[in-house]
């Protein structure tokens, strides 16, 4: 185990020395030469340094040579190559490299035998063009395919086989269709298949058989979940906000429309701009969910069609918001706004530029020719949104929506029949309610730090309050503030909507809802402020009578008390068990409320009056770092001399309707007034206990987190070394120079960014797209360093086919699933996996495609295969995210911050694919994270894959895997009759092809030792089936058992979780 | 066991046989072909063998006793007697300008220190009286008054102290040192990772993680109850036997698959199974602390079969004596922004045993002299009050205390200076980055050499900053 590998000279050495044994020379400049240039030599001679005039990265100019004159580079000549007699000298005047470590025996003998051959230099990496231009910041340019032979399917492999042939290699036979199948199953639908269905591509003598069998499976469902999954990685999906918090979020819709989104073969660049900028691609003609003044109020919603269409795209945004939250205590939110910009950046860098961007946060950047500036220009795009929070609705939904407006609109309707002349009784309400309102006189008072349990109340330019950061469950907020008044009646706490805060508020819960369990005010002369009186209340109103209602589960604070909510009396009664409350239903809950609250006595002082205003807000959970605050979200508080106030019950929106012209009234605002004043109208008592009834129909819905535009732009300023503290100049969106211009006819916005980011002149983006696809066929990219194409990449292995595939893509339409069909059906996809004496070290890592992949399939695979070959899988399509066995502990103090909820699953959902698997970045799903699955702290286009002991024990020992076990043996034993048969059945249920001889004779030496075992051990036998699916009783439980253990070794094989 | 298989006659197949220890796919292994940073020639199919540093290291390895949530250095090292003097006053506003904090006003009141000190051994280390075993061992100690961050949240403070950044997503030391120096143990993880306390760690998995490095490095979690790794028990109704059974039939059927296709992963793999079949025996082993005798245990302080901070001690001696090069205790209950005396008291009376016991333990078997152990929290707590009842502190980063022991540390000395407020650290100051390239120098590594390549650039645990502290040196 210790022995040391040779495979590092195999790459450095080996290969020229062997070649020149076999007598053929084949250095290869990119892999031979171009590393050592790149680490000895570009430090003082590359594009941003040219000591002595030479440089080594521009192909004319490092053969040329430098300021010396003499040709540095003679193609079959070392001798006469002046680089060649420097690296050669100890000469201290011309040696190369200066100081430092001399270049290794090896390296130097690679340098002198590639001169030797020729010099040969791929015009692909010969920087000629500009000069100065990194390949990959040219747009690609169509190259002319190489000649093929038979063996070639399509370009892809004349372009493999080109090289391959300058290599002296050949490329291997076609595998076998049993391998085919699998591979092609594992690749596209990250599902083997079951033996039916190889025997079914088997037995198809179709001369297009192979081509059917891709279009079948490129049609599956499950297609958009297994190249959803990667695109998930770049997203840096997961399921809770992370950092110490680590709350659990519900943004499994934009999950769910990336599975979809691929699955309809959505254009790759309607696929990113509408995840960059869904929400403003079709000016609505909905109110959109997000608005900043919410006009839905207590009025019908439209339920318009199309209502669906526009969720789609905005829930799309969820891309941007799979940044990271911090909420623990003491944050300042804009600090961690900042943090999530860079993450959004960062992920649009290398998921979609293929790009390295990060470091310009701070600077300019080291290699590649962007600047900081540059950096904030894009960032200004982005920066430029409310970090909102939606509900959205299933189609299910959507539809029982659509349903309760209609039925209501159609009683309402049926009371205007009812009622001709309710336009003019309208009128003589609406007169009625003109009266003068009271004068609010707004207040902006100072909030007293220790009494926010660390919650921000951050102060808006409307004089309200956000309640942002650190949400505690318990607090009593301290306002304090000096007024000129003289006296004063009574005051006014208004709860308003926000984009940012839970369903759009008013409060913070998980709901959007809060409640207020006691508001208390002292009082004392400004000019005697320690005189403080507690003031008495005469009476309280508000917009909204919750019923009186017991506190939902999700509040519960383990106190045993009985928690109510209920009408605002409820928040003078002196109690702090019950609170105001203002969730009326579902559909009601996310709206604008007030309140009012008159004193006793006015408050009179001569000298002005100092105040002290305390919100209780004690009715949440008892868990703070879960999500169980029901806190207020955005409050404003004024104060009015006018005698005996009330909360006005018309919503905003009505008196918004009322201000206006009747002739200035749009039909929908006639209707909305008309939905208001219904309510207020004696003889329809039962038509509105009609509409009511239906309200409490309406669905939750879920959440989503997305962008939204905010009406008013925020300035983007560069932020000195990336700290959000030190703003330098003010920047404006924009692009950079040395990518393509910004298309002209786009808005300079997000969405416009959006459509640079996919523009057909971008060189990156469609290189980028092509080579990850390829990346997840191959396990390696045409350009290696799959996350950065700039001048620091690995140079590509076959540059003409990166170009191709990028220009193909672009000139297809961006179509994701014709891309994959070109690469399966190609002869190198479809090459035997076989690693041969010769291929190991003429090509150990498969750079040149001399071979098939053969490669551990990622984390989810490996569980999905286990669950598909057991029988157990529930192929079901999205929805929530669900719980499979996990350790308890880990979800515990002192493993995990907090405690977690994690509600084990005991149907069907058990078994879903990997995919929907809940995930705690804080708390990676162990069985997932062992396989090198990403927790989705950011980015991720490149997994790695490794091979550990940990990794055994997990498919040994894992309650999943054993319950596979079981469940593979009872398919089995339930499925076949001869010990044989169920040997070579569940061997083809994991590897799809039958075993061998010698590998039968091991199963069956495996059975018959297992069979004694469990019977002389019958108590082992009924433990090992104790828990999970049942065996049919019939079979003795020894006999059961030993199945179970076969069952074991087959989960356990290399080639089950291996695509070969 | 395995051998490699008869058919193998071909001179590529034994060498790949030969070569593939555990861990790293094919494609990852040619990223650490290409990485140059690392110290010794690398052996890439075995990426946790052990391996020299740039240059002889003092430490060759380390227990790091992560104090979460920032204890306060004003009650346990940092003798303030000005700020004594002057509790209850408010802040020169010079001191607090610019200054942020997470929860309080900065221009809150002065708060003297809670409990009183004393000197200790030859030395004469000021030292709390919540630490009596601490104070004990104070020759031991280089004590470092004069720390600082960037971070003034959890979160992001545990990962600046854990991977030199406040952002997710760098690898953190332990993967590091791990990466550099491999392991010595073939049966137990390279880096373990324990928690205790009341809460797990604010920066959770990201604290151990491994970043871009290859995930082989990163921290594996053990907890003293149960099982100590995830799925280390065989399943119910599986014994040792029959374990032993199936993992030979896995190894045989993987060996036939081996000569067809001639992956050298299958090799690794078989390797793999053989290596979690030993840690299955091993780890339970060595987490049995009822094979101690009864005065270590009373040294500690720990109670077998129990939880606790004082058992995670003493596994962590077992574990490095058993070849584990990293390992890291979290023991999270220092964030006392109130209820700080009582708390402070009881969260001293959890460790200061067993940190003490430890490091007599360690020298007892002479282990010390090669044993990095370090002391601290992510961040230290403001001299200004929190809260009314004169009784509890707020996150600060400017000033903050460490200690570090063992493993080439310059024994007896007490490093830094704050000002008369313990506000600002004035002399002497060591930021995190200069703490990590002096924690890296006696590993033996050049913390600017230690690198790994990603998107296109060198990475290293100290970015572009880090100073040597020659003064920590013995």
């Amino acid at each position: 185990m210790r022995s040391r590998c040779l495979l590092s000279l195999l790459v450095g050495l080996l290969v020229p020395l062997l070649a020149k044994a076999e007598g053929k020379p084949n250095v290869s400049f990119e892999r031979d030469i171009l590393p050592i240039f790149q680490s000895r030599c570009f430090s003082c001679h590359d594009g941003r340094k040219q000591t002595a005039d030479y440089r080594l990265d521009v192909r004319s100019v490092a053969m040329k040579g430098g300021e010396s004159g003499k040709p540095a580079i003679v193609p079959g000549k070392p001798d006469s190559s002046d680089l060649v007699r420097r690296i050669l000298s100890d000469d201290a005047e011309i040696m190369m490299p200066p100081s430092g470590k001399r270049l290794s025996n090896e390296q130097i003998t690679a340098i002198k035998r590639w001169i030797e051959a020729g010099a040969d230099w791929p015009n692909a990496l010969a920087n000629e063009a500009t000069g100065k231009v990194h390949w990959a910041f040219v747009l690609p340019s169509r190259p002319s395919v190489p000649n093929g032979t038979t063996w070639a399917n399509n370009p892809i492999d004349r372009f493999i086989q080109e090289r391959l042939t300058r290599e002296n290699l050949q490329p291997s036979p076609r595998a076998d269709r049993v391998t085919l199948v699998r591979r092609l199953y594992l690749d596209l639908l990250g599902l083997p298949p079951r033996p039916e269905e190889v025997d079914a591509f088997v037995h198809d003598s179709r001369p297009d058989a192979y081509e059917r069998l891709v279009d079948q499976l490129l049609a599956s469902p499950h297609f958009g979940e297994r190249w959803g999954r990667l695109w998930l990685d770049a997203a840096r999906y997961a399921d809770s906000d992370g950092f110490e918090k680590d709350k659990p979020r519900f943004v499994w819709f934009y999950r769910d429309w990336v599975v979809r989104a691929i699955n309809q073969d959505l254009p790759y660049d309607r696929f990113i701009i509408e995840q960059i900028a869904g929400d403003l691609l079709s000016p609505s003609p909905l109110t959109p969910l997000c608005s900043e003044r919410d006009t839905r109020t207590q009025l019908l919603p439209s339920g318009q069609r199309g209502e669906e269409t526009l969720q789609e795209q905005f829930v799309a945004t969820g891309y941007l918001r799979n940044s990271m939250i911090n909420e623990e205590g003491g944050i300042d939110p804009e600090q961690f706004r900042m943090e999530a910009m860079f993450d959004r950046m960062d992920a649009i860098g290398k998921g979609i530029l293929g790009l390295t961007i990060q470091c310009a946060q701070c600077h300019s950047h080291k290699y590649d020719p962007l600047t900081q500036t540059d950096y904030y220009r894009m960032f200004a795009f982005l920066n430029n949104a409310h970090e909102a929070n939606v509900t959205v609705y299933t189609p299910l939904e959507h539809a029982k929506r659509a349903e309760l407006f209609r039925q209501m609109r159609e009683i309402e309707s049926e009371l205007q029949h009812r009622k001709p002349d309710w336009r003019q009784a309208m009128a003589k309400w609406e007169q009625s309610v003109r009266g003068p309102l009271p004068q609010w006189t707004i207040l902006r008072p100072r909030v007293h730090d220790e009494s926010t349990g660390g919650q921000k109340y951050l102060l808006q330019a409307d004089g309200s309050f956000l309640a942002q950061g650190y949400a505690p469950t318990k607090h009593r907020v301290h306002f304090e503030i000096t007024t000129e008044a003289r006296e004063i009646t009574a005051f006014q706490l208004e709860l308003l909507t926000d984009p940012n805060l839970p369903r759009g508020g008013p409060g913070r819960s998980i709901e959007g809802t809060g409640a207020l369990s006691e508001f208390e005010v002292e009082w004392a002369p400004a000019d005697a402020p320690t005189k403080k009186q507690r003031v008495k209340w005469k009476q309280a109103t508000a917009d909204v009578a919750m019923p009186v209602t017991p506190l939902k589960a999700i509040y519960d604070d383990k106190s045993n008390k009985k928690r109510l909510l209920g009408p605002i009396a409820f928040a003078i009664d002196g109690k702090d068990e019950t609170a105001w409350g203002i969730d009326l239903d579902p559909g009601r809950r996310n709206q604008p409320r007030k309140a009012v609250f008159v004193a006793e006595t006015p408050l009179r002082s001569d000298k002005g009056i100092t105040l002290h205003l305390y919100l209780k807000q004690y009715h949440g959970g008892w868990n703070s770092d879960d999500n169980q605050n029901n806190n207020l979200g955005r409050l404003r508080l004024s104060l009015t001399a006018t005698p005996d106030p009330v909360a006005d019950p018309l919503p905003a929106a009505v008196r918004a309707i009322l201000a206006k012209n009747d002739e200035d009234r749009t039909p929908g605002e006639v209707q909305t007034l008309f939905s208001y004043w219904r309510t207020t109208v004696a003889e329809w008592r039962e038509a509105n206990a009609r509409i009511e009834a239906l309200w409490k129909q309406h669905p939750e819905g879920t959440t989503q987190l997305i962008l939204s535009e905010r009406q008013e732009p925020r300035s983007t300023h560069l932020l000195k070394r990336g700290d959000f503290l030190k703003p330098g100049d003010r920047v404006e969106g924009g692009t950079p120079a040395f990518l393509h211009p910004f298309p002209e006819d786009a808005p300079r916005n997000r969405l416009g960014f959006a459509r640079w980011l996919v523009d057909r002149r971008s060189p990156t983006t469609a290189r980028a797209a092509v080579n990850r696809i390829w990346q997840a066929y191959f396990g390696i990219g045409l350009v290696s360093t799959s996350e950065d194409l700039g001048t620091q990449c690995e140079p590509p292995s076959h540059p003409e086919l990166l170009d191709w595939l990028a220009t193909e893509f672009l000139e297809s339409g961006w179509e994701m699933k014709r891309l994959h069909r070109l690469i399966v059906t190609s002869a190198t996809y479809q090459q035997s996996s076989r690693l041969t004496p010769e291929l190991a070290i003429r090509d150990p890592q498969n750079h040149l495609l001399t071979r098939g992949p053969r490669l551990r399939v990622d984390a989810e695979v490996v569980r999905d295969i286990a669950l598909s070959a057991s029988g157990l899988l529930y192929p079901r399509l999205g929805g929530p995210s669900v719980y499979p066995p996990l350790p308890g502990h880990l979800l515990l103090p002192p493993a995990s911050y907090g405690p977690k909820v994690w509600k084990e699953e005991t149907g069907p959902d058990r078994y879903r694919r990997a995919l929907y698997t809940f995930r705690f970045r804080s708390v990676p799903y162990p069985a997932l994270q062992v396989f090198d699955a990403p927790n989705g702290d950011f980015a991720c286009v490149k997994r790695p894959r490794s091979n550990t002991p940990l990794q055994a024990l997990t498919s040994l020992n894992e309650p999943m895997f054993i319950e596979c076990a079981r469940g593979l043996a009872g398919r089995v034993l339930r499925d076949k009759s001869t010990d044989e048969e169920r040997l070579i059945q569940a061997f083809r249920l994991c590897v799809a092809r039958p075993p061998s001889s010698a590998e039968l004779s091991i199963l069956k030496d495996i059975l018959e030792r297992q069979r004694v075992r469990f019977q002389n051990q019958p108590a082992q036998a009924k433990e090992l089936l104790a828990e999970g699916p049942a065996i049919d009783g019939s079979i003795s439980r020894p006999e059961a058992a030993a199945w179970v253990a076969v069952a074991r070794v087959l989960l356990n094989l290399d080639e089950t979780i291996t695509k070969e | 066991m395995f051998t490699p298989p008869r058919s193998a006659n071909l001179i590529a197949r034994r060498w790949f046989l030969q070569q593939c220890g555990i861990g790293l796919g094919a494609a990852a292994l040619h990223q650490l072909l290409l990485d140059e940073g690392r110290a010794a020639p690398v052996t890439p199919s075995d990426p946790l063998a052990p391996r020299a540093a740039h240059h002889a290291a003092k430490a060759k390895r380390v227990i790091f006793l992560f104090m979460a949530g920032a204890p306060s250095q004003l009650e346990l090292f940092d003798y303030k007697p000005q700020l004594a003097k002057l509790d209850g006053q408010l802040p020169p506003p010079s001191l607090i300008e610019g200054y942020r904090a997470a929860f309080i006003n900065p221009g809150s009141r002065f708060l003297g220190p809670r409990f009183k000190f004393a000197r200790h051994g030859q030395s004469g280390a000021e030292i709390s009286e919540l630490l009596p075993h601490t104070a004990k061992m104070a020759d031991e100690l280089a004590i470092v008054r004069s720390c600082v961050t960037d971070a003034f949240n959890h979160a992001p403070g545990q990962l600046m102290m854990n991977t030199g950044a406040q952002q997710f997503g760098r690898p953190s030391f332990g993967a590091w040192t791990l990466y550099g120096l491999g392991s010595e143990s073939r049966n137990l993880p390279g880096f373990v990772v324990f928690s205790s306390g009341s809460k797990g760690p604010s920066g959770g998995n990201s604290c151990w993680g491994s970043g871009f490095l290859p995930t082989v490095y990163e921290g594996v979690q053990f907890r003293s109850g149960g099982d100590p790794v995830l799925y280390l028990s065989n399943p119910r109704g599986i014994d040792d036997a029959a374990q032993r059974e199936t993992l030979e039939s896995v190894n045989r059927l993987n060996q036939l698959r081996l000569q067809v296709t001639g992956d050298p992963e299958i090799a690794t793999r078989i390797a793999s199974y053989e290596m979690a079949y030993r840690m299955q025996s091993h780890a339970p082993e060595v987490m049995d602390l009822t094979r101690e005798p009864r005065h270590i245990l009373e040294l500690y302080g720990v109670e077998p079969g129990k939880s606790s901070f004082a058992a995670n001690c003493l596994l962590a001696r077992r574990l490095i004596e058993r070849g584990v090069r990293f390992v890291q205790l979290y023991h999270e209950a220092w964030d006392q922004h109130g209820n700080l005396k009582n708390d402070l008291k009881k969260n001293c009376l959890h460790t200061d045993q067993a940190c003490a016991a430890l490091l007599k333990d360690l020298k007892q078997r002479d282990l010390l002299k090669d044993t990095l152990v370090i002391w601290g929290g992510e961040f230290g707590r403001t001299p200004m009050v929190q809260g009314g009842g004169d009784d509890g502190r707020d996150h600060h980063p400017n000033a903050f205390t460490m200690w570090f022991a063992g493993g080439g540390i310059k024994p007896g000395i007490t490093l830094g200076t704050t000002d008369e407020f313990g506000f600002n650290a004035i002399e002497d100051r060591v930021h995190v980055h200069d703490l990590h390239a002096t924690l890296l120098h006696l590993l033996g590594f050049d913390h600017t050499r230690l690198t790994y390549k990603f998107q296109g650039r060198q990475f290293r645990l100290t970015d572009v900053h880090g100073k040597l502290v020659t003064k920590l040196l013995a």
